[in-house]
């Protein structure tokens, strides 16, 4: 491994570096700045005040609106990975080469059209006289309220993240070594056991990749607990918006928003390092 | 830039790139044409409420003074002041807030004075002609153009008219999860301080905001959602939810025009007023256009086409406005209650039925809106 | 892979399943297809007559058109942009170990955990600073920013699954680092380079929220359609997401086509797919 700074090096790390440094810290910075200004007659006033951090910190409606989006966004992670892997898994090794191409281009394709569309287009889907309660009152069920709950939020959730999920899973799996598979098969080990012992340890990267991104996506969405959950309860993405409307109120708005970072990032370092851990680098 | 691109990625995306310019010149090209002949407009920009700037209701104005409008349409106040806040000045010539957003944009100081002398008050309704939002220390900072009220919005398949004649509405058994939240506490708060008998709904001590908070707390099992503009519209218009908090007919009347069984009726405890007007942003540089134009929509011209504006509609208040409304559109003059010579919307005013929706005056706009957060999480 | 182990009854199930999680991602594309034709303002059943009067509406909308344009050139510098440096970042990852590390890395990948109203307010208060705010080209620096760690993400997962020693294996054959870039790294990563320039390209299509900050009167084409929606809920936003849809499905299949001539010509070098 060679470590010397080399002209080589820097041509691929610095871009990078450079253009977060310009166009990303100073926002940053910004934004932790702003907590700590005041509001006089509706007008930012740059300042060293606390008072919007032990104001926010201070509330019960801040801390249940944290705990219900971790609980949130986890259950979306947890739940978008584990509907998404058989599904991953039948691409990967179920699929022609053909029908492989076609699906990841097939996942591709709901990322160009608009999510928040997507979003409304549900709402036709679960409303009390929507599509899905027409069909089950034609099997003389329901109807069942699913608009305007945390169902609906997750479904939201899901059109959000599931084909995310499905490609990053794909893409460990597609890229697994299959002779391990087959010297698995050799030795009679079963299909079940195959998967948990040989294919889900050697595409753990991508499984845990996959996970963290719906993680990060959900924790900070509102357009799902807005238009499928009717934002009831109040969701911190919601509690931001809300926090602005008493008159330019962004440096409280800045504090959830600053607590959201600080949360993502643990999670997001503690689930890299899990997916890591046991690698040779 | 390092270059790694591969070969085919490189060509298929410069032939896309090049037929996507082609094709997206060649279409932008067509609705500019006609306008070409002439001496090339003048830009104004508007930042509005969705619908302001839409052709029904400044073509007229395009054509006649050369102009062209840039409009940018806000999803709420807060966001269009942080906006304002954070543009360079001069960005907006024009800014179409409401009243309790004059307020704010002007202790800011994020709008310019103007000179009442400029506009038509004295065809303005008497009580239309100095609203307090828009004045400031005897100064002229917004002018006038549209209003609305706010009552109980309801599905009239479900809910009698006269079970809508009062706030307890909302109470009611069959709407268990079935009334929404127009989610702002302005306009929800003001209507529970309306069904306690505040005659001021704003101006209230600190006993009666405590009773304002019991009787919201009270209707917390009821509801089925906090909603937006748009969620207010798809969950009034698919029933799923049959009454709806904090709105008027600029909701419900463009539903009812669209043949959705609802209708906003004003109880008996009294009604809200909305108001909309046009400011002149600081540091604008077209400021004799954007004054012309807010001269062309508070005169009766003007003011018809902002009562029947596709977007939503409203009232206006301008005499000389309902006096042409009359003429030109009077299925919409009826329907709105701008008729003169009959019972109309300004004996409910005058009546005392209807009080503004304003900021709250005796706790801070803070109380009020954690308040509501703190209602929305329990 | 044929062995005892494989079950056909399982293998259709699977297959089964697969057809049904497409069926859940495209139900709510296919709604707005059929509810774009619907005369109806307002979706719901049963459905009212048809009529194109929503794409007329959409057609005959001169800032459409101008949304548009701004959204591909946005969207196309955006993507080409994001990648390249999500590539440099995803490669630096992967090869090198220096002081600060977790500081660069941190950087590369905090974008997307910051609430995107509060982050359009933040990248507007910046940006209006150095007078770059209110351009097409304010709406890509910040979008570079957020595309970027999800372009890193997916190459640097492709780069995961290479054994390390390829790359010396190479230098110890004499190629020099950038011959080894050129012969081993990039056709190795090929296949995420090209996801990553679609995804990032679809999370600029789609986004609008730091887009209406930044944006100023420049909007691009989502921007206008949260307006279509908060605004005043017109079925104007299920014609341009079945246009868009129509759109990208034909790019897609070009695509498809071109890259199947391309492989059929020549053999990919390190192409490890069976």
């Amino acid at each position: 491994m060679r470590k010397s700074i080399t002209l080589y090096g820097l041509t691929f790390s610095l871009p990078l570096l450079v253009w977060q440094l310009l166009f990303f810290l100073f926002p940053l910075v910004f934004l932790i700045a702003l907590s700590f200004w005041t509001v006089k007659n509706f007008r930012l006033q740059p300042d060293f005040d606390t008072a919007n951090w032990v104001r926010m910190y201070g509330r019960e409606v801040f801390w249940q609106a944290y705990f219900l989006t971790l609980a949130l966004a986890a259950s979306a992670s947890v739940i978008a990975s584990v509907l998404a892997f058989p599904c991953s898994y039948a691409i990967a090794f179920k699929f022609s080469e053909t029908a492989r191409r076609w699906s990841v281009f097939l996942m591709v394709i709901p990322f160009f059209t608009s999510y928040i569309v997507r979003v409304y287009s549900w709402q036709v889907f679960l409303s009390d006289n929507g599509i899905i309660n027409a069909a089950l009152a034609w099997v003389g069920l329901g109807p069942f309220g699913m608009l305007n709950t945390t169902f609906g939020t997750m479904i939201g959730y899901l059109t959000l993240s599931f084909p995310l999920v499905v490609l990053l899973q794909l893409f460990s799996l597609m890229f697994i070594d299959r002779t391990l598979i087959e010297a698995a098969h050799n030795l009679r080990c079963g299909r079940l056991r195959t998967v948990f012992e040989v294919v889900i340890p050697s595409a753990k990267v991508g499984l845990v990749i996959a996970a963290l991104f719906c993680f990060i996506l959900t924790f900070g969405d509102f357009v799902s607990p807005l238009y499928l959950g009717g934002g009831d309860p109040p969701t911190l993405s919601i509690l931001i918006t809300d926090t602005t409307k008493s008159g330019q109120q962004w440096p409280r708005a800045a504090v959830i928003a600053l607590t959201m970072i600080a949360t993502l990032l643990t999670v997001a370092f503690a689930a890299i390092g899990y997916a890591y851990r046991g690698r040779g680098r | 830039m390092p270059r790694f691109t591969p070969y085919a990625a490189s060509t298929t995306r410069r032939t896309f790139l090049k037929g996507a310019t082609a094709l997206a010149t060649g279409a932008l090209a067509t609705p500019f044409l006609n306008r070409r002949a002439f001496a090339e407009p003048t830009e104004i920009t508007m930042l509005a409420w969705y619908g302001h700037a839409e052709p029904d209701v400044v073509a007229e104005f395009e054509a006649e003074h050369n102009v062209k409008f840039k409009s940018k349409y806000y999803t709420g106040g807060d966001n269009m002041l942080g906006l304002i806040a954070q543009s360079p000045p001069g960005t907006y010539d024009l800014i179409l807030s409401d009243a309790e957003y004059v307020q704010q944009l002007n202790a800011a100081g994020y709008i310019e004075k103007l000179d009442p002398a400029d506009y038509a008050f004295d065809e303005y309704f008497p009580e239309f002609q100095q609203f307090p939002g828009h004045w400031s220390g005897g100064e002229l900072y917004s002018v006038f153009t549209r209003f609305g009220f706010l009552g109980v919005a309801y599905n009239t398949d479900a809910i009698t008219e006269k079970e809508a004649s009062s706030y307890r509405v909302y109470w009611l058994e069959k709407l268990k999860g079935k009334v929404g939240h127009f989610d702002w506490h302005l306009p929800n708060l003001g209507q529970m301080s309306l069904l306690n008998g505040n005659a001021s709904p704003y101006d209230i001590d600190g006993n009666a905001w405590e009773k304002v908070k019991e009787t919201t707390m009270s209707l917390r099992s009821q509801v089925g959602g906090f909603f937006d503009y748009g969620g207010t519209f798809s969950s009034l218009e698919n029933g799923q939810m049959l009454s709806v908090a904090g709105i008027g007919d600029w909701i419900t009347g463009v539903l009812e025009k669209n043949g959705a069984h609802v209708r906003t009726a004003i109880p008996e405890e009294g009604g809200l007023q909305w108001t909309e007007s046009f400011s002149i942003g600081k540091g604008s540089q077209k400021a004799d256009l954007a004054k012309k134009w807010i001269q062309y929509i508070t005169s009766a011209r003007g003011q018809v086409r902002s009562a029947n504006m596709a977007a939503y509609p409203a009232m206006i208040p301008n005499k000389k406005g309902w006096e042409l409304l009359a003429k030109e559109t009077p299925e919409e003059a009826k329907r709105q209650g701008m008729l003169l010579g009959e019972s109309n919307v300004m004996d409910l005013i005058r009546g005392g039925r209807i009080k503004y929706r304003q900021l709250p005056v005796q706790q801070s706009l803070e109380d009020w809106n954690d308040f509501w957060s703190d209602y929305k999480g329990s | 892979m044929s062995d005892f182990n494989r079950n056909p009854l399982i293998d259709w199930a699977l297959k089964l399943y697969a057809l049904l999680a497409f069926a859940f991602v495209f139900a709510p594309i296919a709604a707005s297809f059929v509810f774009s034709f619907n005369e109806d303002r307002f979706p719901s059943l049963p459905l009212g007559g048809f009529s194109t009067k929503w794409y007329v509406a959409v057609a005959t909308d001169p800032l459409v058109w101008e949304g548009l344009q701004n959204t591909l050139a946005v969207g196309l510098t955006v993507s080409i942009v994001a990648t390249a440096l999500g590539f440099g970042a995803a490669y630096t990852d992967f090869r090198y170990r220096f002081f600060g590390k977790p500081v660069y890395l941190a950087l590369a990948l905090l974008p997307p955990t910051i609430p995107v109203v509060i982050l359009g307010l933040a990248m507007l208060a910046f940006l209006s600073r150095v007078e770059l705010s209110g351009h097409g080209y304010s709406v890509m620096i910040a979008h570079v920013v957020m595309c970027a760690p999800f372009a890193m993400a997916i190459i640097r997962l492709r780069l995961s699954q290479m054994d390390p020693d390829l790359e010396a294996a190479a230098w110890n054959l004499g190629a020099s680092e950038w011959g080894g870039m050129r012969h081993v790294i990039l056709p190795f990563t090929r296949p995420a380079i090209f996801a990553a320039l679609f995804i990032t390209m679809a999370v600029s299509f789609d986004e609008f929220a730091v887009a209406w900050f930044v944006s100023g009167l420049n909007e691009t084409l989502p921007v206008k359609v949260l307006g279509f929606l908060q605004g005043q809920v017109s079925p104007r936003i299920n014609a341009i997401g079945t246009f868009v849809f129509v759109t990208s499905m034909v790019l897609v299949i070009l695509a498809q086509v071109l890259l199947m001539k391309r492989s059929a010509g020549q053999d990919v070098v390190a192409d490890d797919k069976e």
